[in-house]
């Protein structure tokens, strides 16, 4: 690439301010958001992604028909905003929804949105040859049919609270003519899964594996320009590394920061941080089945009264307050209180030390030799806890548990995994217990999935536990099903009331995340479930931009084609 | 050499001679660098062993997990407390126990290993012999690291035992070699011949020729080895793959607090400097045996 | 000379091919499937089991899977890395040239540093800057790898924040600085680690040239050289210093395991993306095929390290040479 040399370097920006659209208010284009990640996104395939980095990156380069509002009202349609899809009309008997796309609307490559892009979505997402874990999640929608070039039509089979959710949130919509010649089973390491085409208000720029993901800003989208000219992800290889990045300046947002991180930041007088209502909770999972022999229980966790033995031998309270302070409060159960249908009184089983000894002494558990751990017919009450290296948090939290568990006479091992290995271990049902993690969806229903029967029996299901009640499942299923908001709310009271008391997990703590951003970055409210869904509403005012700010966006970095890991 | 000891006893009849092992010791308490690291070392290995009575408390009782956590050292807990208010000064002890039985164990099984596989390349000679070292030069052509991540890698549970055998598996290499050579020497040796010649039995000049001239490269070996153990032990267990919780080893104890390490600086620097001080005291100890050997010869 | 070359070459091989089985043994000696991770994950995709197969030939008995591994390898195919969804020849030659660069580095710096206060010590022997630069030595020479990088990150990029977190490159603005700006980025970026190596790889130079000097100082034509009336600095410049290069060329050869080892820990905790970081991370994503990959990489460069110091040290040597 040739020296830029100023008078190139102006022309370039008085290019760029004739052709771009001005965003509205005075707010002027420009500005640079390097947000520090220790985590690489996965792929960037909307309906095969995993990691929370590339639905970020997804959902800025490609819209939704619809966009669920910041409350997460997901009950029909009155908490959504037209994206995509300027307007919808629903079927007289509630069955079909049409949605008119916007005309306006383009893909990146130039070519006009229309409603066989939608129908390609939604065949592709539900090809099971692709394998994606979303088909599961839209099983209520039967097809897509396409009258014109501006309307398609959901067809459902069941009339549900949810079905536009489910048409609307589950997929973002990708393009037909790009995406067409390539066979699914394929998807994962074609082309088009390294540059995405979307329709979105920012553009994809470059990926460099490990390194960098640069997003530009669609200055002539359908919508408006976005603020800000340019979102980067820097990706570090560690945890640390990233919340170093942040500390030193060398980027603007992290999206995650942890209790021992806030003195540091305290100290930074340009840096800020702010907390807000999360999606997910933490918990001490246990395996019900027995990882030997899966037809069979588990020899210690398929009894249920050691299981509630144990759940009262730890003290969550204290163990979620040593582990992240204000930056967490414990958890209920396997949900949150950001839903609108969790009730915050749910009933808990009592930290009682005491009463979980009696109780495992009852159950035939005794220490027999004197060494501390209990026993029976020969067999210690022992058993491996297996939790995630990456989330030093989580750590924690598993040796805190090992020493409380000690205490009441239970022998835990401690192994720490890498990520994907640990989720290997946990599809395959290969362990006793697990710390894990779930960040919920916006639908109190993604429940079934992760405790419901279908999630246990499904070969792709998330419900590692394998835990089975017929009562939990019918009360879900009967909230889930109801228009009425306070039967909803009575209904999911019911079930997680169940799970409580079932104890397949020990319930630890709901998160508050907290982000720490560069002062001069003007924020947007942060949604619960995506702390990023309003970026492109993000500003920085001219006068506190800094050099890198402004850095020309017309020109592409000539090495980052085929570029490898620097 | 076998032959020079003999010339240097009958040159001086009036000395004894002395076994190396007495000779090597009295060496030792020469030099003046090397009696102060024995003292140095003297008082680090009673540490370990009776950590029990000197660790002020029990190394891995949570006792506060909220108001004690990640205390700065002070009068109550001089190496400060871990983000699970442990008490550091006392992992530091039971580490320097763990770690040090560590080293020395893995060292035995190398000394086992390396004079075992040396001692038969030596003594059979011929193609044994060559397809022995053949294997040896390619197993000394991978750095014992690599060697030891390219097992873990297979082996992902490691109980402190199954440690101690990786560690052992892959340090006898150098010491085969030098066995190898002593015994060859030996095979070629003139008086080995005229022993034999004269009816000695092979296990008699095994016990008065070969082994007396292992036991200075033996002991330079352990030395520098239980050193080397030390510091991959605590490589590994700094990467996460090593000692299992709530175990204490230096390395672990610094993996504890690798993600906080500007603001929990005390579990980075106690054991590093325990660390750094116990590998000075054998290093010092080794080299001073190695002169000695070496001077002799 | 080219006989002698020629069977050392032929020795190297057979080592390599040596340590290919030892990785093949290791694999496949360890409890559960080394390959379920990747053939059951309904995620992984279809061309990396295909690929899998036929380099393992799974499911064929372990003779015919050891000779399909050997001859893919013989042909330099070590497989595909599936936690980096490339082949590993391909990951290994990108992450290389970083560790290379580092090695390079911390070689030459080393070697000179370490040479220079050997002669210092020995100009000096017995006096107090002797003991000193020895007890400074020692101390470094003791001092865990990862200890010292620990300590280097802490106190220049946090406390005296000097020196860039971690990377080769600002990953953000690099490719939008100019020439002589990006030169200066990238040296940045390599100054903590490569010093930090090459303090590590110091003290083990420094000692060994020491006593090298010390051992050739007695020499007969040393004591001819003082009697001829040479001063000490001359005698160590022109005749000691020389011969007790050829020691030096032989450290070379050995002191590639430990720069390597030291490289693996200094990547990973500056993040500097060579080998050593691709390698740990792999062990922790169960990643076979590029673990062993680095060793058996790891391997070569120590065989060929080595057979290139005896080349030298056979051509340095006269001795040698008249044969």
């Amino acid at each position: 690439m040739a020296p830029l040399n100023r008078t190139r370097l102006l022309c370039a920006m008085l290019l760029c301010a004739c052709v771009g659209t001005e965003p509205q208010s005075g707010k002027s284009l420009g500005g640079t958001l390097v947000i520090s990640t220790g985590s690489n996104p996965d792929i960037l395939v909307p309906a095969l992604l995993s990691s929370v980095q590339a639905a970020q990156i997804v959902d800025l380069v490609y819209d939704r028909l619809a966009n669920i509002g910041d409350s997460l009202n997901i009950l029909n349609d009155a908490g959504f905003t037209p994206r995509l899809a300027d307007g919808w009309t629903w079927g007289r008997d509630s069955l079909t929804i049409a949605f008119h796309i916007d005309p306006r609307a383009k893909w990146h490559d130039g070519a006009p949105v229309r409603s066989n892009d939608v129908r390609f979505t939604f065949q592709s997402t539900t090809d099971s040859t692709l394998g994606s874990g979303t088909a599961a999640l839209i099983s209520n929608i039967d097809s897509v049919t396409t009258p014109d070039s501006a309307t398609a039509v959901f067809w459902f089979h069941a009339r549900s609270p949810q079905q536009f959710y489910d048409a609307t949130f589950q997929m973002p919509i990708i393009p037909e003519h790009i995406w067409k010649g390539v066979p699914p089973a394929s998807w994962r390491g074609s082309e088009a899964a390294r540059h995405p085409i979307g329709s979105g208000q920012y553009r994809f720029v470059r990926w460099i594996p490990g390194a960098v993901v640069e997003l530009a800003a669609d200055t002539a989208n359908y919508r408006g320009s976005p603020k800000l000219s340019r979102v980067i992800w820097s990706i570090a290889p560690d945890f640390n590394t990233a919340v170093t990045r942040f500390l030193s300046g060398e980027t603007d947002f992290f999206e995650a920061l942890r209790l021992e991180n806030l003195p540091e930041v305290a100290r930074h007088p340009e840096l800020k941080t702010k907390k807000y209502r999360g999606l997910g909770y933490i918990f001490a999972q246990f395996n019900l089945r027995d990882p030997v022999n899966h037809s069979r229980p588990h020899p210690i966790f398929g009894n249920r009264d050691l299981r509630r033995a144990l759940t009262m031998a730890t003290d969550r309270v204290t163990l979620v307050r040593s582990v992240y302070d204000s930056l967490a409060i414990p958890a209920l159960g396997p949900t949150v209180r950001a839903y609108p249908t969790t009730d915050p009184n749910l009933a808990q089983i009592p930290f009682d030390l005491a009463r979980a000894r009696q109780l495992l002494d009852s159950l035939g558990w005794r220490d027999a030799n004197g060494d501390g751990i209990r026993e029976r017919n020969g067999r210690p009450l022992q058993f491996s806890l297996i939790v995630p290296n990456s989330s030093r948090p989580r750590v924690s939290v598993a040796v805190l548990l090992q020493e409380q568990l000690r205490q009441a006479g239970v022998k835990v091992d401690v192994e720490q995994l890498d990520f994907p290995v640990l989720i290997e271990r946990e599809r395959k049902r290969a362990f006793d217990a697990a710390i894990g993690q779930w960040n919920t969806q916006p639908s109190p229903g993604s429940i079934r999935g992760t405790w419901g029967t279908a999630g246990s029996r499904a070969s792709s299901g998330s419900n590692y536990s394998s835990y089975e009640n017929p009562i939990f499942d019918a009360n879900v299923d009967s909230a889930l099903s109801s228009f009425n908001p306070a039967a909803r709310k009575a209904y999911f009271t019911r079930a997680y009331e169940t799970i409580i008391q079932d104890a397949p997990a020990i319930w630890l703590a709901e998160p508050l995340p907290t982000v720490g951003y560069h002062s001069r970055l003007q924020l947007a409210p942060l949604r619960s479930d995506a702390y990023w869904a309003h970026i492109p509403d993000w500003w920085i005012p001219a006068d506190k931009r800094i050099p890198r700010d402004n850095a020309p966006t017309s020109i592409v970095p000539a090495e980052s084609a085929g570029k490898k890991t620097p | 050499m076998p032959g020079q000891t003999q010339e240097f006893a009958l040159a001086n009849p009036a000395r004894p001679r002395e076994s190396p092992l007495a000779l090597v010791v009295r060496q030792l308490l020469r030099g003046k660098s090397s009696r102060i690291a024995l003292v140095a070392l003297g008082i680090i290995v009673l540490v370990g062993l009776l950590a029990p009575f000197v660790a002020p408390y029990d190394p891995s009782a949570q006792p506060d997990i909220v108001a004690l956590k990640d205390l700065p050292p002070s009068l109550a807990h001089p190496f400060g407390t871990d983000p699970y208010s442990r008490d550091v000064l006392s992992r530091v002890i039971y580490g320097a126990r763990l770690s040090l039985l560590i080293g020395v164990l893995a060292t035995i099984v190398s000394l086992t290993l390396g004079v075992a596989y040396g001692a038969i390349a030596g003594y059979a000679g011929g193609f044994v012999d060559a397809v022995m070292m053949r294997l040896l030069d390619a197993l000394l052509s991978i750095p014992r690291l690599l060697l030891l991540l390219g097992a873990l890698v297979a082996w992902p549970r490691l109980s402190v035992g199954a440690l101690v055998l990786f560690l052992g598996f892959t340090g006898w290499f150098g010491l085969s070699r030098i066995v190898r050579g002593q015994v060859l020497a030996l095979k070629h040796a003139e008086f080995v011949m005229a022993a034999r010649a004269l009816g000695a039995s092979r296990r008699r000049i095994l016990l008065r020729h070969l082994l007396p001239n292992l036991v200075s490269p033996i002991v330079v070996a352990a030395t520098l080895g239980v050193a080397h153990v030390i510091v991959l032990e605590a490589g590994l267990s700094y990467l996460g793959i090593g000692v299992p919780q709530p175990q204490a080893s230096w390395g672990n104890i610094i993996y504890d607090g690798a993600d906080q390490i500007a603001t929990l600086w005390w579990m980075s620097l106690f054991p590093g400097l325990f660390m750094v001080f116990t590998v000075m005291t054998l290093n010092i100890l080794g080299e001073a045996l190695r002169d000695a050997y070496e001077r002799r010869s | 000379m080219l006989r002698y070359l020629g069977g050392r070459l032929v020795q190297a091989v057979v080592i390599v091919a040596i340590v290919a089985t030892i990785t093949f043994a290791l694999i496949h000696l360890a409890p559960g499937d080394p390959f379920s991770g990747v053939m059951d994950n309904p995620n992984v995709n279809e061309r990396v089991r295909t690929t899998l197969r036929a380099q393992y030939g799974l499911d064929r008995p372990l003779p015919e899977q050891f000779v399909r591994y050997f001859g893919l390898l013989a042909r330099g195919d070590l497989g595909w890395s599936f936690s980096h969804d490339r082949p590993v020849t391909e990951v290994l030659a990108t992450t290389l040239p970083n560790t290379l660069l580092l090695m390079a580095i911390a070689l030459t710096g080393s070697f000179a540093l370490g040479i220079l206060i050997a002669l210092v010590q020995v100009a000096r022997r017995g006096s107090t800057t002797d003991h000193a630069l020895s007890a400074i030595s020692l101390f470094f020479f003791s001092i865990p790898d990862f200890w010292l990088a620990i300590l280097a990150l802490l106190a220049f990029t946090y406390w005296l924040p000097l020196f860039p977190v971690g990377g080769t490159v600002d990953a953000v603005t690099h490719d939008y600085m100019g020439l002589g700006e990006r030169i200066v980025d990238r040296l940045r970026h390599l100054a903590l680690p490569a010093l930090t190596l090459t303090v590590l790889a110091s003290p083990g130079v420094a000692r060994y040239q020491r006593a090298a000097l010390l051992d050739v100082l007695p020499a007969d034509y040393i004591r001819t050289a003082r009697l001829k009336g040479l001063t000490e600095r001359e005698i160590l410049r022109r005749h000691a210093l020389r011969n007790a290069l050829l020691p030096i060329i032989s450290l070379l050869g050995l002191s590639f395991p430990a720069l390597l080892t030291g490289a693996f820990f200094i990547e990973k905790i500056f993040s500097w993306p060579g080998m050593g970081l691709a390698v740990i991370t792999a062990i922790g994503s169960r990643d076979y095929n590029l673990v062993m990959g680095g060793v058996i990489l790891g391997s070569i460069m120590v065989t060929a390290g080595s057979l290139l110091a005896d080349l030298l040290y056979a051509w340095a040597d006269p001795r040698i040479r008249a044969r």
